[in-house]
């Protein structure tokens, strides 16, 4: 027998460090989390879900955010596995806002406050139970957070129970970062290859990881499939855009709106849903809307019934070229809109991973997506990728679809499939794999 | 050769800075902004850490001390008191039961060891009256003497604690202010208060020299120092010292508590009495001397003049926004506020920056007390966080106008 034999299946599998849910717990540093005052964009449905996903497949997961102030301290859910640690209270008070107003004396507050926090209330606790601790940090507002939790945690004699990973979701905040320090004391992660070539600009190999979706996403509740069909039958002969982004120029509002404006200037009367939020350049982009000709209504209502929300729309649509919503969409809105689209605009110039796009993508969406951190497009065949910024490149990509329903529908078919694979059980698997890795380079045994 | 021998202590902690400094809420309340201003996690530690080496051992030893009749006057910071109170009661209890004791005298210190004489002398007035009051509501005896943040003096300081009523106040004895007398008399300015003067040299062979091994006196004994004590010209020696001295600015293993506890048996065999600061007033207020005092002020620290604090651009900044931090408070009208920026007056966030662009042993003394969790930050972020502090502070009074 050779030698190669005796280390083959289950006994070459013991020679890696394991990560089984009875000796690992996970402790997860970010601004954003579950709480509405705490979710902003991408980042907040990724460590929500993401949270989820580890405290459903068995592991005690903790996440230490920058919650609602008004909202207890601590809350435990999922049989005592997910454990949200709400911090900054003191400061949150004074900024309703949301999570990132105030962004310094929060991000101070933070740092000084939750390596000690974390180390006595969780990791401590943890390693006397017989666990190791994964800590995983997100965006730069924990970069320095994660790198002082490395000292502490050496200090303590802690540090070898520990993996710690520090992961980008995006570039912003890099120029502000001690990257040496953070190279030395956490493992670089980040969510596309993109984000991965970028951060090459700045001396580290990051391994990617990429962001996952609730696979709930794929089985909308059927009343999802009966609005959106109600919003076809309403707003009938108009072909449907969707865009649900920050007011940010990255986002690229003024190429989709000038798509609208294209179509409608070849006689194609489209319909743009836009969904904003907070921003000054929604003021720009809806000039700019108005000066090509488009006619905006702005968008009452409440967030809380899809029905609703459709009906709303449907209301307003007639009068205008853009509806402009006014309030947060909820889960279902968003999966009947998407399902409902015949076309949702991710269309970002710059995009770390693209949330919104990969979530369109679930439900069906024929989605439109930029060409940077979209690892998961495929040009034309579950999506349309976007190579340049000219509102054109929209208009032609939509009339030919719209001139080719059957296209359409492959796409939507390939989507689903697609979005199949980035459900959060399908990544954590290769996280898991990751982290196996990056333990046996720590020295842990199996 | 002089009769009495009166020793005077004080106590202090600072209220340290938060560094880096911490941006302030919009609106915050009085609390939260001292949240953000004061590092109270830090000043746990090192009240713990003194309190280990130096409160607890020479506490007992002063009791010991007292009980076979030597005489202490005793000062104590509010910025001390308040620490005790919240994180050692203990040491606290140990401190009350030594200033019950018939042979200690309480020595009322600018409360916050700020700079508020600099800043608003009626304030500084109205403080020193309090803090009489307080310091006998909390420790059960009222003070007569006063002593000053570092023991300044000067004319116009001289005048404000005749203002809040003091019988006597110290200073310290430099050849500058005294110029051919002697520090072993009882003085005075404008009859009252009473001055005395610290013994600046036999002060700093105890509190400063006593571990120096390059010192041609080292090591001293205590027979050595009473014989010193005894041979000095005059009615009394008067001697002051840090309490950290006993166990913290010397430690243990330098002898300090031996030298301590056999110094009043040595002294009593040279023929020594002793007697509490209010004591010698009372002893030799009918033969005290005129002293004219300086406008410019004298203090105990450094080289015995302001430039202790104020020699670098460094301070001289911080004393700039001190001034500013001030007014702005008084503008806001809020007692809370005006209450944060007399703590940020602390005359600590000037010693602690004294090494900023210096050398030699005064910067290594300001270097020592600069806490060690501060120079991660490097010397020039150190001078610019505390600058910091002020400016957010500052800032953070808009919304109270």
């Amino acid at each position: 027998m050779e030698a190669w034999d005796l280390i083959r299946g289950e006994t070459a599998a013991d020679l890696l460090p394991r990560l089984p849910p009875e000796e690992t717990e996970f402790l997860i540093l970010c601004f954003e989390g579950p709480d509405s005052y705490s979710r902003v964009g991408g980042l907040g449905a990724r460590v929500t879900e993401l949270c989820r996903a580890l405290a459903e497949s068995g592991y005690q997961t903790h996440l230490v955010f920058i919650g609602d102030p008004m909202l207890p301290e601590r809350e435990v859910s999922l049989e005592g596995r997910l454990c949200l640690h709400r911090r900054c209270g003191w400061i949150s008070r004074y900024y309703p806002g949301g999570v990132y107003e105030g962004e310094e004396a929060k991000v101070a507050d933070y740092r000084a406050e939750v390596p000690g926090y974390a180390l006595a209330e969780i990791i401590r606790p943890a390693v006397a139970a017989g666990r190791r601790v994964v800590v995983m940090a997100e965006e730069w507002q924990t970069a320095a957070v994660a790198c002082d939790l490395s000292d502490t945690l050496y200090h303590a004699g802690l540090r070898r129970r520990t993996l710690m990973l520090w992961n980008a979701n995006s570039a912003i905040g890099f120029d502000r970062l001690d990257w040496p320090r953070l190279r030395t004391t956490q493992a670089i992660t980040t969510v596309s290859r993109w984000m991965k070539h970028l951060m090459w600009e700045w001396g580290c190999n990051a391994i990617v990881i990429p962001n996952g979706i609730p696979a709930r996403l794929l089985h909308p509740a059927p009343r999802v499939e009966r609005l959106a069909r109600a919003l076809r039958q309403q707003i009938p002969a108009r072909p449907l855009l969707v865009k649900v982004a920050r007011w940010d120029p990255d986002k690229r509002w003024h190429m989709a709106v000038e798509a609208v404006a294209g179509l409608r200037k070849r006689g194609v009367p489209a319909l743009l849903i836009a969904r904003g939020g907070n921003g000054d350049h929604g003021a720009d982009v809806l000039r700019n809307a108005r000066a090509a000709g488009l006619r905006i209504a702005e968008v009452e209502g409440e967030a809380a019934d899809p029905a609703a929300v459709v009906e709303a729309l449907v209301a307003a649509a007639p009068e205008a070229d853009l509806l402009n919503v006014q309030f947060c969409l909820s889960e279902a809105a968003l999966q009947v809109f998407y399902r409902a689209a015949d076309g949702v605009l991710a269309n970002s110039g710059r995009e770390p991973f693209g949330l919104v796009g990969l979530e369109a993508m679930a439900a069906g969406g024929v989605v439109y997506t930029g060409a940077t951190g979209e690892d998961y497009a495929r040009p034309f065949d579950n999506a349309v990728v976007l190579e340049t910024d000219d509102p054109r490149e929209i208009t032609a990509a939509a009339l030919e679809l719209l001139a080719h329903p059957e296209q359409a529908e492959c796409l939507r078919r390939e989507a689903r499939e697609t979005a199949a694979r980035y459900t959060w059980d399908r990544v954590l698997p290769l996280l898991l794999r990751r982290l196996r890795y990056l333990a046996m380079v720590e020295g842990w045994e199996q | 050769m002089s009769q009495h021998f009166i020793a005077y202590t004080v106590i202090h902690q600072p209220r340290r800075l938060r560094l880096p400094a911490r941006p302030i809420p919009a609106g915050a309340s009085p609390e939260d902004i001292a949240r953000c201003l004061f590092d109270e996690e830090m000043n746990q530690r090192y009240l713990e850490q003194v309190a280990q080496k130096c409160y607890q051992p020479a506490t007992a030893m002063f009791q010991d001390m007292v009980e076979n009749g030597f005489k202490l006057g005793l000062g104590m910071s509010l910025s001390f008191l308040r620490q005790a109170e919240q994180w050692d009661p203990e040491l606290l209890a140990s401190i009350r039961k030594l200033v019950a004791h018939p042979n200690v005298e309480m020595i009322a210190v600018e409360p916050y060891h700020s700079f508020l004489f600099y800043v608003d002398i009626r304030r500084f007035v109205e403080r020193m009256t309090w803090v009489r009051d307080e310091l006998e509501r909390r420790l059960g005896k009222r003070p007569r003497v006063s002593d000053t943040t570092e023991m300044f003096m000067a004319n116009d300081i001289y005048f404000a604690l005749r203002a809040a009523g003091y019988e006597g106040a110290v200073l310290d004895g430099r050849e500058w202010v005294l110029q051919w007398r002697e520090p072993t008399y009882l003085y005075h300015y404008r009859q009252r208060p009473y001055l005395l003067c610290r013994h600046f040299r036999l002060s700093d062979d105890v509190g400063y020299r006593f571990s120096n091994r390059g010192w041609e006196g080292w090591p001293l004994r205590a027979d050595t120092y009473a014989h010193w004590v005894r041979e000095a010209q005059g009615d009394f020696v008067f001697v002051g010292w840090d309490y950290e001295t006993f166990g913290e600015h010397h430690w243990q293993d330098t002898g300090i508590f031996e030298f301590a506890r056999r110094l009043p048996e040595e002294l009593r065999a040279c023929g020594m009495e002793f007697a509490t600061p209010g004591e010698a007033i009372d002893l030799y207020q009918e033969r005290a001397h005129h002293l004219p005092l300086p406008e410019f002020p004298t203090t105990w620290a450094g080289s015995g003049g302001v430039e202790f604090f104020l020699s670098n651009g460094a301070q001289q900044a911080v004393f700039q926004l001190m001034h500013h931090a001030y007014n702005k408070a008084l503008l806001t009208g809020q007692p809370a506020l005006i209450d944060l920026a007399m703590w940020l007056l602390q005359s600590d966030n000037l010693h602690l920056i004294q090494w900023f662009g210096r050398l030699g042993q005064e910067a290594e003394v300001s270097a020592y007390f600069t806490p060690r969790e501060w120079w991660e930050l490097g010397p020039v972020g150190i001078v610019t966080e505390i600058q910091n502090v002020y400016k957010q502070f500052i800032r953070a009074l808009d919304a109270a106008i």
